[in-house]
């Protein structure tokens, strides 16, 4: 099979490889502070996590993840700078109990982070900001996410607030607002939920039409759940416009407006009463008959669809650092009560049960972290790559990974962490809105399968066709290959080994990443051939891929980690090494699982069980088991 | 027998064929013939317990008293309860258990119970187990459920393993099982108002959450100027919140249909309704939406991929609700299935439905069904009791005591013991004081 795709794909692998080397050699050199970036145009694709859907790892894609990022000493060294006075701020101004029971962050809290610069974290520095760079931004996000409710005001109010405008804004758009922004003087929202409309654009209500004078827009609707919606005073709004398309039919279009407060005709609703993240503002925002000048649109008028959906594919990424952030910080508290506490004689750490959840909550940290800050470096070579992927990858594991060890945490406390006395409930219910917003995690799995789907879909499908035709010679070599997989039959995609860029101390792992990935190419494969472009509809079976990829994907970012700290010989390592090494093992087992799941029929994976139970219960839209207790007779 | 034929008309003031036989249980022959037990007595207990009180539970129990209190022996007990079972219905105890306790409890206890092996091999007083087993079945007809007192009563009476008992277990072992079999179950009372009546079905038939039961018009009478009165139908609609979207997006220029009416059986009561409805589009004037690609932000809807589901995963994809008959967008019961009637039932769904002004409307209305609805179904539908029947109304109230209408009575001595034909079953109130007369 691998032969047969060699053959297949090899102008394409050449061309590729060229680029990319080049690339690589770049990267490494100019690693400059993030730069402001210019709407995508042929945005350079990253190919290492679409192409696990291909079952392979060549020496092209791995280039892209081995070894791990690393910044410079200046960079790092200026990293530093920021970071001391930031967490010196949260640890001693921020009084994180009382925005919760407030519901509202005190305007010195504001000030300070104003004046530390943290409201224009990735504006370039010519705007005023600091013009951090992705992993420098990933940094920060670390501690900002002490506080769930200052995290996301923050969050709202630049990885999507203003996002819009730095990536697709006009010269003149981004010197009149970006420095104003980026002081703190005006916040950003981002205003795209409406009441009928969360995913999907085509309901979208708020209208845009041309005055009379044809001098702006007139701007109507409500849009609903606004981070910041409060008080914002400059918003990206989406609404949709009249556009002629080239046939010369009217057509509705989404495009994005620049909307000033300032504007008139704005009002917003109460905040909500929320379950966490208390201290944000989140409300509704009514527009009536607001008037946008022309030159507030944002990119071309009818484009605001890609813009939408570049601002929130680019906002993701640092879920994966701010939850290892929290995690670290909920280790070192969890870890001095379980070593004070004694129960018969023992200190509570020294329970087995409660060993484990020091270890699961280590083990996510460091994943996540690691997730995070490849990811965080990808991003950052230049040419802007397209990342989408693999952020929605890391968003989806660090926000349930967080969740669970949020809530082993708390367990670790007993009674003690569901009082108010202790901030885990509050880090609890704080943590809680990960898995929900910024596209909840089932969208995001079904982005990241149909994504990978996709991908491999255009290149197997001459050769799904040719078997569906009955080609003898490739469902024999197909045969061998499932046999040769079902004897135990290693794959060897060079990771290890004497030029590999996995250290000899993580080979067991390297080679179980490897054994994943080759039978994931072959389950991949047969779902195409089963389902072809059905695919979509069947959310189970896509689930189980995005599971895989996203497993694969951590397994990677360890790996590489791992090796790169042995190799410079971070502190530590060794202990690096073994978190690596058992979550590769402990994944690579589910992993497995999943796959053979996907490799059998609904009926055998439990699949139309489960979608039978759900079409039952929801007929009558209840529980519908008669009571144990109920007779007959 | 004609001795006693002669006695039963002429000796008893009951006349009991004077009054209409209940339903009798089904497989049961013998119900045309009088009951053998009343020829033997002259005398009928439940006539007697009626005359005191009304027909009620207490006047049947009363009765079922005196005959087992009466007679020590308990003579006839087979065929008095052959005859009470008769008389269940009429006492509206059909679907009482104590009721049905009591008539086991008539058979004298461990007189039938076998006493040896030879016993036990044959059908021991074959007659009585017989009789048992009919209480069983009456029971059973009517969905009643036995007790652990009817167990005890059957063991007392005919033992172990009698055939009375192996029915009880039988029962036992069925009823609870089937008991929830229907997914869709109808109350066994069911509403007496029109409009309740209509929303049930309405809702019944529908089996949507979402749809909106709306009652365009209550029932009221009216008297005009000139004193005639004028009496305004009820009008029950049902619209669910997609079939308002499936009008909406109807288009125009092809009219929508006024069907009906539709029978709908709600046990023994029959209703009418009425549906809007098109005709399903023509193959080629189907417009599938077409693929958006900027309509999902976050993953793409669909694929471009020129790959189709494999055969063998295809699957079992026929369903019945998927069915290509064209769409249903509202449906309605009104007392009275006239045009006038229905067209104040679309103007009041045009209230919600805009479209319906600008779409032709045209009425196919069978004209059938209406017919029915005078009979005792339609009756039924409108709210009164099932029993009442007009020509039985002056024979109830006296009690029989006065002779009313002599002739008939006469030939009936003579056409007897002609077997007479089935009754047609919507006159199966009365059918003895038909046969008279056809005689």
């Amino acid at each position: 099979m691998n032969i047969n795709r060699v053959i297949n794909y090899k102008s394409f692998e050449i061309g590729k490889s060229l680029l990319a080397f080049n690339l690589r050699r770049n990267g490494r050199r100019v690693f400059t502070p993030h730069q402001y970036r210019s709407i995508k145009t042929h945005a350079r694709s990253l190919a290492y996590a679409k192409d696990l859907f291909l079952g392979q790892l060549n020496k092209v894609t791995t280039a892209e993840v081995f070894p791990y990022p690393e910044i410079g000493n200046e960079e790092l060294e200026e990293l530093n700078q920021f970071v001391a006075p930031v967490e010196k701020f949260f640890n001693e101004d921020v009084d994180s109990k009382k925005i919760d029971e407030d519901a509202k962050i005190p305007a010195e809290t504001l000030d300070g982070l104003k004046e530390l610069g943290l409201f224009g974290m990735q504006v370039p520095e010519e705007y005023g900001g600091l013009g951090l760079s992705n992993t420098m931004y990933a940094r920060l996000g670390e501690i900002t996410a002490l506080d769930g409710s200052i995290a996301v005001t923050l969050a709202a109010h630049q990885a999507i607030g203003l996002k819009g405008i730095l990536i697709a804004g006009t010269e003149a758009q981004k010197e009149k607002y970006l420095p104003k922004l980026a002081s703190g003087e005006h916040v950003a929202a981002f205003c795209l939920t409406e009441p009928g409309s969360g995913s999907d654009a085509a309901s979208i209500q708020t209208r845009a039409t041309l005055s009379d004078d044809g001098k702006h827009y007139l701007l109507n609707g409500s849009k609903m759940w606004i981070s910041n919606g409060g008080f914002a005073d400059i918003m990206t709004v989406f609404a949709k416009t009249e556009v002629v398309g080239p046939d010369g039919v009217k057509k509705d279009k989404m495009t994005a407006f620049i909307v000033e407060r300032a504007f008139g005709g704005i009002t917003s609703g109460l905040p909500e009463d929320k379950l966490g993240i208390r201290g944000s503002n989140t409300c509704e925002v009514a527009y009536d008959n607001v008037p946008v000048p022309l030159e507030n649109v944002i990119g071309e008028v009818g484009g605001g669809f890609k813009v939408a959906m570049n601002i929130l594919n680019s906002g993701r990424f640092s879920m994966g650092s701010s939850g290892a952030g929290m995690m670290k910080k909920l280790i070192e508290m969890t870890a001095e009560y379980a070593s004070t506490r004694k129960q018969f004689n023992k200190r509570l750490s020294e329970f087995g049960m409660i060993q484990e959840k020091f270890a699961l909550m280590a083990m996510n940290a460091f994943v996540m972290e690691s997730m995070a800050y490849l990811t965080a470096g990808m991003m950052d070579r230049p040419e802007v790559p397209d990342c989408s992927l693999e952020a929605a990858i890391v968003k989806v594991f660090s926000s349930e990974g967080s969740w669970i060890c949020v809530s082993e945490a708390l367990q670790i406390l007993g009674g003690l962490g569901f009082t108010k006395n202790y901030a885990y409930e509050r880090y609890l219910r704080d943590c809680r809105i990960l898995l929900i917003f910024e596209g909840t995690n089932e969208i995001l799995r079904m982005y990241i399968a149909l994504t990978g789907m996709q991908y491999a879909g255009k290149i197997l499908t001459g050769k799904i066709k040719e078997m569906k035709k009955g080609n003898v010679v490739l469902a024999l070599a197909m045969m061998g290959q499932k046999l040769r997989g079902s004897f135990g039959g290693t794959m060897d995609f060079g990771l290890t080994g004497k030029d590999g860029p996995v250290h000899p101390s993580l080979e067991d792992s390297a080679k179980k990443l490897e054994q994943n990935v080759y039978n994931f190419g072959s389950v991949v494969e047969s779902v195409l051939y089963r389902y072809g472009k059905t695919i979509v509809d069947e959310q189970l079976v896509l689930k189980r891929v995005a599971d895989v990829i996203i497993n694969m994907y951590a397994m990677t970012a360890v790996l590489s980690r791992a090796s790169r700290s042995i190799c410079i010989g971070l502190r530590n390592h060794d202990h690096e090494v073994l978190l690596a090494n058992t979550f590769c093992t402990e994944v690579y087992f589910k992993n497995n699982y999943m796959m053979a799941q996907l490799q059998k029929h609904a009926p055998e994976n439990n699949d139309a069980n489960i979608k039978k139970i759900a079409e039952q219960v929801l007929e009558k839209r209840a529980y519908i088991c008669s009571h144990p207790l109920d007779r007959t007779f | 027998m004609v001795h006693q034929v002669l006695r039963r008309f002429h000796g008893s003031a009951a006349r009991p064929e004077s009054r209409p036989p209940p339903p009798p249980p089904p497989g049961d022959l013998r119900e045309r013939k009088p009951d053998r037990w009343v020829v033997a007595r002259g005398d009928d207990p439940f006539e007697r317990a009626a005359r005191r009180d009304a027909k009620t539970k207490a006047a049947f129990a009363s009765a079922v008293d005196a005959f087992a209190e009466g007679d020590k022996r308990r003579r006839g007990h087979v065929e008095f309860i052959y005859a009470a079972l008769r008389r269940m219905a009429e006492f509206g105890v059909e679907r009482d258990l104590a009721v049905y306790n009591r008539l086991l409890d008539v058979f004298p206890k461990e007189a039938f119970v076998p006493r040896n092996y030879v016993q036990r091999m044959f059908n021991h007083y074959p007659r009585q187990q017989e009789c048992a087993v009919q209480i069983l079945e009456q029971m059973e007809t009517h969905g009643l459920l036995p007790n652990v007192e009817t167990k005890v009563l059957l063991v007392q009476t005919f033992g172990e393993k009698s055939h009375p008992l192996r029915k009880y277990q039988r029962m036992m072992y069925w009823f609870p099982k089937f008991k929830h079999v229907n997914p869709f179950p109808v109350p066994r009372q069911l509403p007496q108002d029109p409009v309740d009546l209509a929303r049930l079905s309405l809702a019944r038939i529908a089996n949507d959450l979402d749809a909106k039961v709306t009652v365009y018009q209550m029932p009221y009478t009216d008297v005009t100027e000139t004193g005639e009165e004028i009496s305004f139908p009820h009008i029950v609609g049902s619209q669910s919140p997609d079939q308002r979207e499936l009008l909406a997006r109807h288009d125009p220029s092809r009219p929508v249909f006024v069907e009906g009416p539709f029978p709908l059986w709600l046990r023994t009561t029959c209703v009418y309704y009425y549906v809007l409805r098109a005709d399903p589009l023509p193959p080629g004037e189907k417009v599938e939406e077409p693929y958006d690609p900027e309509r999902s932000l976050y993953y793409p809807l669909q694929l471009s991929l020129d790959l189709d589901r494999d055969m063998g995963d295809l699957g079992d994809d026929f369903s019945v609700d998927d069915v290509d008959e064209g769409p249903v967008f509202a449906m309605c019961m009104t007392g009275r299935g006239d045009q006038a009637t229905l067209n104040q039932w679309i103007s009041g769904l045009q209230e919600t439905n805009a479209v319906l002004g600008r779409v032709p409307t045209l009425f196919r209305l069978d004209a059938g069904p209406r017919e029915l609805q005078g009979g005792p179904a339609a009756a039924a539908a409108q709210g009164e009791p099932p029993h009442p029947h007009p020509e039985a109304e002056p024979w109830v109230p006296g009690g029989g005591e006065e002779e009313p209408a002599g002739p008939p009575r006469q030939e009936a001595d003579v056409t007897l013991e002609e077997e007479p034909p089935p009754p047609p079953p919507q006159s199966s109130e009365r059918p003895p004081g038909r046969r008279v007369n056809n005689g």
